[in-house]
């Protein structure tokens, strides 16, 4: 079984392999509102040297980071999954052999691995280029922001596939996924560092699923987290990840039981 | 006044290589690869108020390209043409109230809207006087029983009832020309007869000239007096369905249906096939399955009923029929056989 | 020939009613989709704010003067995207073969397409704006700031200015389509990345930015300069300061030219056949 769903993820990616041009525009559009995002922290660094540990270079490193990991965790308007269910497809893929939460996992992770060889790499090393931003706090760190980025990808897919399952019982359910994305984003640091957050916002963002996703691995990159703090967002991702895919199988037996698809 | 006075018309595409993809649409535009295709060539074309046309030929003929230089979206490359007394190109939004269109494929009816919604606000888009426009409606829904599904979204009629509702929408502001590009592609034999029915009634009853691109031949055979075939840009051909058959009709079919016990005594060819012996010159079997026979013959060959006595005479015939050749197999052979253009070749060009 | 122009006025509002009834049908849908577009947008702008609590200023621009440029830039796009949503999805027009048919109405061509994709949830953008001027206000209490009639009358006309230009930047967009439909990513850069990056003061960005917002796509002449005039600030590259109130005949000299291409795109397309 687990051959199947390397092979879903596998033709996931080769499916995406074919926009090259569109993922050429896409990443023209990243790295604009990247440019645009450090020209901002410039700005402000100027009034004040360092917030929390992280200093001019650390912070440019830091949203080069989290802008480049974007396409990987959390795509804009991933609403793929809500349109089956919108065009009764859902049903037919709920019939079949395979898991329907672990089909659409690897699906997303086989897209997800397209977009970080091709859209978070050239991205940030763009960053590279021309802000010279950190690569890496040191070898050591590699295998940590790996397993880190990994956790933190799995939590995206887990969240965006649970955003989509509203669409079972709310027919124009757009409108929630992208709300919905769009806190995500927010509590996970693409708007903004979250290192910038007051400290009651930052308690918020500490109980929410969304850290783990990109300010994380983010971290980690960086060399923020070691040792005690490295295990305990490990750690952290790993309960999130566990939380969100008991809700996930839950609310899918229930939508299973009564499944209303609304057609056409 | 003429409703369309085409002359010489002429369109020339520059087309260029298209290439996909982000950077191949930049380049398209800096460096484009060109070659040109005539798409019409030296058209010319009277139509009188009042008169049913079908505008036939494959695909690719410069079909839709006459018709869009007729209707004022695309610029001719040479020639002249009037439509309604308008300059399609320079007064196309005068000419608009004018005319209506009603493409197969694509509706003009708002897709999320009822349908009568749409219907009401073409009025005001056609600036339509509000009885006139009651009086239409009122007409066009009886006519086209609209009644059953006027309130139900575009979107979720079926393609009958849709086509049923642009053809509305089209004679809503009472145009005096109607251009139709394919009205039956996909409906069944039903709705087909329906909409056949309506045309030559609101012809006959408002004198709107109607011209139809067609592919269906029922169409052709039902709807228009007059046919125009188009092929590789050019006008072949002009004029009326029977002159085109005896032209070009070729061999008439006989279908003799034999006794099964007589078939069997007969002889038998390599294939299996049955033969019959000694057929009259000119006259040839084209193919046989089981009893039935069908024998095609020339028009110039022999009168039909020779044959048949003939056959009579050797066979016990059960049934008799005459095929006259398909339009659609007419066409397609000129199409195939390049006929008219081999005409057209073969006469000096007049100015 | 103002016959012709209060008819096409009634036939747009006719167009736009027809939409707006057919979106409230659906009232629970619309005001999730209001409230959505709101809390999206307040998000946004609540990254804004959230600059200033490690910083004290953003290049010497302080909390308040900084919400308030947002509000200004979130207002006038709001207005934009609410009138010319049609023409930013004319791709889909184009796309979908549906300009031929536009074509063949007796209506000029640009005003059905700007009739079409008409959402009302696009208010949402413009209360957030409004919400976040008076929040702007309730920061800059402090500032001493003295609201004169002239000031009033700049931001005002800025706003409608700044629509103005939006919608003739996504003109623009929309013409380029004429001749490929492969690169509208790109023009949404202009679009979108020029509204994100007029939310903050033009002086942090390369001079070469600053002069193309001013200069070529003038969106700074309804947004930061009228703010810099309020805000008693220097305008960009030291303009004087009545130029401000410019910004009107700015905008229409802009939405003139973008006017023109769009006819010269249409021209073209009668003559490829698309």
């Amino acid at each position: 079984m687990l051959r199947f769903y390397v092979e879903v993820a596998r033709t996931a990616y080769r499916r995406q392999l074919i926009y090259r041009w569109a993922n050429l525009a896409g990443l023209c559009t990243n790295v604009f509102f990247c440019l645009i995002l450090s020209s901002v922290l410039i700005a402000l660094y100027q009034a004040r040297p360092t917030v929390g540990s992280y200093n001019l270079r650390d912070i440019l490193s830091y949203s080069w980071a989290t802008q480049a990991m974007i396409m990987v965790v959390l795509p804009f308007g991933w609403i793929d999954l809500m349109l089956t269910i919108r065009t009764g497809e859902v049903v037919t893929d709920l019939s079949k052999p395979c898991d329907f939460f672990c089909y659409w996992c690897s699906r997303e992770l086989g897209r997800a691995f397209y977009f970080l060889l091709f859209r978070g790499l050239p991205t940030y090393l763009i960053g590279l280029l021309i802000f010279h931003v950190e690569l890496g706090a040191g070898w050591s760190v590699w295998p940590a922001f790996l397993l880190s980025l990994t956790l933190g990808t799995v939590t995206g897919v887990v969240f965006r596939i649970l955003m989509n399952l509203a669409a079972f019982w709310i027919i124009e359910a757009r409108s929630i996924v992208g709300f919905g994305l769009t806190t995500a984003h927010f509590f996970a640091g693409s708007y903004l560092p979250l290192v910038f957050f007051p400290p009651w916002l930052a308690t918020l963002a500490a109980w929410l699923p969304f850290t783990g996703m990109m300010n994380g691995p983010a971290e980690v990159f960086l060399g923020k987290l070691s040792g005690p703090t490295l295990l305990r967002e490990i750690l952290l991702q790993l309960a999130w990840i566990l939380a969100l895919i008991v809700i996930v199988r839950l609310l899918t037996k229930i939508a299973t039981r009564r499944v209303v698809v609304q057609g056409g | 006044m003429t409703m369309i006075e085409a002359i010489n018309l002429s369109k020339t595409f520059r087309v260029a290589k298209r290439r996909p993809g982000l950077l191949g649409g930049l380049r398209s535009i800096v460096d484009p690869e060109v070659r040109l295709v005539e798409a019409v060539r030296d058209l010319s074309l009277t139509v009188e108020p009042g008169e049913m046309i079908g505008l036939v030929g494959p695909n690719g003929a410069g079909k839709s390209t006459t018709i869009k230089m007729l209707t004022g979206i695309l610029m001719p490359s040479a020639g002249k043409v009037r439509v309604a007394g308008f300059n399609p190109l320079h007064q196309r939004r005068e000419m608009a109230s004018h005319i209506g269109v009603v493409f197969g494929q694509r509706t003009q009816l708002w897709w999320d809207l009822p349908l009568i919604d749409s219907l009401r606000l073409l009025r005001h888009l056609y600036r339509v006087p509000e009885a006139r426009h009651t009086a239409n409606l009122k007409r066009l829904r009886e006519l086209l029983e609209l009644d059953e599904f006027i309130d139900t979204p575009v979107r979720q009629l079926s393609l009958g009832q849709r086509m049923r509702g642009d053809l509305t929408a089209a004679l809503l502001h009472d145009p005096e020309l109607l251009y139709l590009d394919e009205p039956t592609i996909g409906l069944d034999v039903v709705a087909k007869a329906r909409i056949r029915e309506f045309l030559l009634r609101i012809n006959a009853e408002r004198g709107t000239t109607i011209l139809i691109t067609t592919h269906d031949m029922d169409d052709v055979e039902t709807l228009c007096p007059r046919l125009l075939i188009i092929d590789h840009g050019r006008k072949l051909y002009d004029g009326g369905l029977t002159e085109i058959r005896e032209r070009f009709g070729g061999e008439r079919v006989l279908l003799a249906v034999l006794d099964p016990a007589e078939v069997h005594a007969l002889p038998h060819d390599a294939s299996g096939q049955p033969h019959l012996a000694d057929l009259p010159a000119g006259v040839h079997l084209a193919k046989s399955d089981g009893p039935r026979f069908w024998l095609s013959f020339g028009r110039n060959t022999m009168p039909a009923h020779e044959l048949v006595a003939w056959l009579g005479a050797r066979y016990q015939l059960k049934d008799v029929t005459f095929l006259e050749p398909e339009i659609e197999d007419v066409i397609r052979r000129i199409y195939e056989e390049n006929l008219l253009l081999h005409e057209l070749e073969s006469i000096p060009q007049q100015a | 020939m103002f016959q012709a122009l209060a008819r096409d006025i009634c036939l747009y509002i006719r167009l736009i009613a027809m939409q707006v009834k057919a979106q409230l049908q659906y009232k629970v849908d619309l005001a999730l989709d209001v409230l959505t577009s709101f809390l999206v947008t307040a998000l946004e702008f609540a990254t804004l704010l959230i600059y200033f609590v490690p910083f004290p200023t953003l290049l010497g621009w302080k909390v308040g003067e900084v919400a308030l440029l947002g509000a200004v830039v979130s207002i006038g796009f709001g207005l934009a995207e609410l009138f010319g949503g049609g023409i930013d999805n004319f791709e889909v027009i184009i796309r979908q073969g549906d300009f031929d048919r536009i074509l063949l109405r007796p209506v000029t061509a640009l005003m059905q397409v700007s009739t079409t994709q008409f959402r009302l949830r696009r208010f949402g953008r413009i209360t957030q704006g409004l919400s976040a001027f008076g929040l702007a206000l309730f920061f800059l209490r402090d500032a001493h700031l003295v609201w004169t009639p002239l000031k009033i009358l700049v931001l005002c006309l800025g706003i409608l200015s700044s629509a103005l230009i939006f919608v003739s930047v996504l003109l623009l967009g929309a013409t380029v389509c004429f001749w490929t439909v492969e690169t509208t990513e790109l023009t949404n850069i202009l679009t979108y990345g020029g509204r994100e990056m007029l939310s903050y003061p033009l002086t942090i960005y390369h001079q070469f930015m600053q002069r193309l917002f001013v200069f070529i796509v003038p969106l700074a002449f309804g947004t930061y300069i009228p703010v810099c005039y309020v805000l008693e600030r220097a305008l960009p590259f030291a303009l004087p300061n009545w130029l401000a109130f410019s910004s009107p005949l700015i905008a229409l000299l802009f939405a003139l030219i973008a006017l023109a291409f769009w006819r010269f795109g249409v021209h073209r397309y009668q003559s490829t056949g698309s």
